[in-house]
């Protein structure tokens, strides 16, 4: 009789028959079995068996458990033989996954993964992306239902930002007014009220990078020209115009070169002004988007803050209004640094708020509010999920079936987006000690540190989103909301169907469910890489390396920039969570700001929310020229070029762009040549 | 009448300000060294259009701000632009014109049509591409002997009168 055993790794051990007998008596009493002699007499039946077939060889593991199943079955134990089958392919599945990991992380050390453009090379970035893979895996395979976690691997949907699944939420519009007016503890101390506009200025950069390490997603301030006007105001009306824009500069510089994400990624920071008329405020809107339009220390642009400038009738949109001036320099600027981009307080979903609503960067939405204030400040969104239309396309392929699969997708986002909103709702407040311990979320105020955020966070968005509208209707009828009308309409009620969706889960949960334009950076490349496995090379929807974002007309597509805004602006109301329309033009439009003028109008006419004016920025390193620079540099010769581009809402350099997105940007067509 | 030209463009924003429709005419005769477009110099490449057909899709564009001849050499088809440029003025559209010619030249050359197109024009931007004098930073031109011409103002007081606009950038 054998007296050893082959392990997995190769190791030879002591055999031991308990192990054989626990393992068989824990499958029986999932089934209800209490009898422990039962199982040591099948042990028994396992050993005699074994040694009959492998006689006096090592037998290893493997061998062993088929061995167990064998006697299992042929003795009448069904229902345990099934436990312990089940078992052991999860623990299959486990260690297989276990390994996946391991490949995952030597890929890491090979090349940084390229799933977000703004994440460097260093080595703190490689430890993050393993930290990040490792903690993917966990809440994968953990933490999700079962469900869920599948829907996301074969990509059916996308759960975003995985790795953060349980840790914290997505983003947050921060009260920079209140922060300087009462002073903040980042943990090591107290930071006083700022007396000096340069102060507040930095302390505006520590606040920013200190709740980055506390979120995953964007951060940003809603009122940036209100609240650094009040500290001129209340703390230093001397100050001289001058000392301003210093001032401004100092945060562009910093915010370009603070690597405060886990030493890899600078944070994710937007700003929006553009409506206070105070004297004061209009001096920061000034500096602020002269200090962008200057550049950085070679006059190279700046890929940070995400500047968003307001419009509204009667502050700025028309001449004699007391900030137009401001607008033609957000005009001026924006022609040259791709920065600001715009958003409108007079459309249709934006304008009972006033001046109040703000925008991310990547286009995110907060306003109302089923719990408190319906404001931008001290909110944001909590987590987003995107859906796979393109898939669900090719898999019902008909327009019928493909809305009643709609319909279970949401379902399942819903509920995926609830069980994400539970778990990050047990954090205490001790576990995001700046966004919760300094009080910046609202209905904050009165935690404890060792209280639930549950009350917190019930006052920002679960987001419903969606990839990939174009290809989707490819599939369905043949052709995109860009080339046909009855398409369009298709289009139309399919995203009011996610629209409605939400607001009914809104209602069922009494959470603050919204429809949302995904930015899906990651997760074009994704997804279509899956379906392309599937379903084959289908023209026009896999045949390419992404999906179409949100609900935008094909990059590919030649259409007039005026029609391309007609078509899209209608979808911005539909996903009030966020929204952002582009056009792309062929180079900076510097010389032509009426042309650049006129589009604006025509996208305030058309009731967009948040919009973007594209074209290749190219930088020559060496001596600064900026304009388009096909290869080398024409005024000094150089190859060394920084080649910029705006990617799912904020700048990056191509050569931080993932595949997809570079593919993508091979194909965008130009609106306007 | 026909046009051969090498293609059109209905939005521009870099043939001058606003959005304009251009109309790059085929065949030229300059030969610019490093010229941007070396496909619309052969004078019997492109295609042949009809100009009402042209004339038609300008004004069913709600959004365009004036039209941009260019090309190729508009001065070769000076009589087809003439026919354009007159029907286009019905409705007051603003319009410039590209030419590698100097205005000084088209001024003494004293051709009719050459002469009538001129008189059409609100805008010229004159003279050839010279690789030596390429400037980036320069608004809707190549090379920096490129002029923006104010062609109103230079026929009324006989001598060339820049554009006003862009006086400063020159």
């Amino acid at each position: 009789m054998f007296t050893k055993i082959r392990k997995r790794d190769g190791r030879v051990v002591d055999f031991t028959k308990e192990k054989i007998t626990s393992a068989i008596f824990k499958a029986a009493r999932q089934v209800g079995g209490e009898d422990y002699e039962t199982a040591e007499n099948l042990t028994e039946r396992v050993i005699s068996y074994l040694f009959k077939h492998i006689k006096d060889e090592i037998p290893d593991v493997e061998t062993v458990q088929d061995a167990v199943e064998k006697v299992l079955i042929e003795t009448g134990h069904a229902k345990t033989a099934k436990t312990y089958i089940l078992y052991r392919s999860k623990r299959t599945r486990i260690r297989e996954t276990k390994s996946e990991l391991m490949d995952v992380v030597k890929d890491i050390l090979v090349e940084t993964s390229r799933d977000n453009a703004n994440v460097g090379n260093s080595p703190s970035a490689k430890m993050l992306q393993i930290a990040s893979a490792a903690s993917k895996h966990y809440y994968l395979n953990n933490v999700i239902p079962e469900e869920m976690s599948r829907a996301h691997i074969v990509g059916d949907i996308h759960i975003h930002d995985l790795d953060y699944y349980g840790k914290t939420l997505n983003c947050l519009q921060i009260d920079l007014t209140k922060l300087l007016k009462d002073g903040f503890n980042t943990g090591y101390g107290f930071i006083r009220p700022p007396k000096r506009i340069g102060s507040a200025a930095a302390q505006a950069a520590i606040i920013l990078q200190s709740n980055q390490n506390d979120m995953f997603g964007g951060q940003s301030f809603p009122h940036f020209d209100k609240s650094m006007g009040e500290v001129i105001r209340n703390q230093c009306p001397d100050t001289t115009d001058d000392e301003i824009f210093q001032a401004m500069e100092g945060l562009v510089y910093n915010l370009n070169t603070m690597h405060s994400r886990a030493g890899a990624q600078v944070p994710f920071s937007s700003i929006n002004l553009g409506t206070d008329t105070t004297p004061e405020g209009r001096k920061i809107c000034e500096a602020m988007l002269k200090a962008f339009g200057k550049g950085l220390g070679k006059g190279e642009s700046p890929i940070f803050p995400n500047l968003v400038f307001r419009l509204k009738e009667g502050i700025n949109m028309n001449e004699g209004e007391p900030n137009y001036d401001l607008f033609q320099l957000a005009i001026n600027v924006a022609s040259r640094r791709m920065n600001p981009t715009f958003s409108f307080m007079d459309a249709s979903f934006n304008k009972r708020f006033g001046d109040e609503v703000a925008y991310m960067g990547c286009r995110s939405r907060v306003i109302a509010n089923r719990h408190g204030a319906e404001k931008s400040a001290t909110r944001g969104n909590i987590a987003p999920v995107t859906i796979n239309l393109p898939k669900l396309a090719l898999k019902t392929k008909d327009i019928d079936v493909f809305f009643m699969e709609l319909n279970n997708i949401l379902d399942l986002c819903s509920r995926q987006l609830v069980h994400r909103f539970n778990v990050i709702a047990a954090l205490k407040v001790k576990d995001l000690p700046f966004l919760m311990g300094q009080k910046l979320y609202m209905g904050s105020e009165s935690l404890k540190d060792l209280d639930e955020i549950r009350e917190a966070i019930k006052n920002g968005t679960l987001a419903i989103g969606f990839i990939g509208l174009a290809e989707a209707l490819i599939v369905l009828t043949g052709k995109h909301h860009g080339e046909d009308e009855e398409s369009w309409k298709l289009g139309y009620q399919i995203i009011e169907g996610i629209k409605k969706a939400a607001d009914n889960y809104a209602e069922q949960y009494d959470l603050n469910f919204v429809a949302y334009a995904t930015p899906a950076e990651g997760t074009s490349g994704r997804f279509i890489e899956k379906d392309r496995k599937e379903f084959g090379i289908v023209k026009g929807v896999t045949d390419k390396a992404y999906y179409t974002n949100s609900y935008h007309i094909p990059v590919g597509y030649q259409i007039s920039a005026f029609e391309k805004i007609e078509k899209e602006a209608p979808f911005h109301k539909l996903c009030a969570a966020g929204h952002i329309s582009y056009v792309e033009l062929p180079s900076s439009p510097k010389s032509n700001l009426q042309a650049f003028e006129k589009i604006i109008k025509h996208m305030a006419k058309c009731d967009i929310g948040y919009a973007g004016i594209n074209f290749p920025i190219d930088e020559c390193r060496s001596c600064g020229v900026s304009g388009i620079i096909d290869n080398d540099c024409v005024s000094c010769g150089s190859e060394d070029i920084r080649r910029i581009r705006r990617i799912t809402g904020y700048l990056s350099t191509i050569d931080r762009f993932n595949d997809a997105k570079q593919a993508e940007l091979a194909d965008r067509v130009k609106h306007a040549f | 009448m026909e046009l051969r030209v090498a293609g059109i463009v209905k939005e521009s924003v870099v043939d001058g300000p606003g959005f304009r429709y251009v109309i790059f005419a085929q065949g030229c005769n300059h030969h610019c060294k490093g010229c941007h477009n070396p496909d619309t110099h052969a004078l019997d490449g492109g295609y042949v259009v009809d100009t009402d057909s042209i004339i038609e899709d300008i004004k069913q564009n709600r959004y365009i701000d004036g039209v941009t001849f260019s090309g190729g050499e508009p001065f070769l088809q000076a009589d087809t632009f003439v026919h354009i440029a007159e029907k286009l003025k019905e409705t007051g559209t603003n319009i410039i014109c590209y030419t590698g010619y100097t205005f000084e030249e088209l001024i003494e050359e004293k051709d009719e049509n050459r002469m009538k197109l001129l008189a059409l024009v609100d805008m010229l931007v004159d003279g050839p591409y010279i690789e030596e004098l390429k400037d980036l930073s320069l608004t809707y031109r190549g090379s920096r002997n490129q002029r923006l011409i104010d062609v109103k103002s230079s026929m009324k007081e006989k001598t060339v009168v820049l554009e006003k606009l862009y006086r400063d950038a020159v």
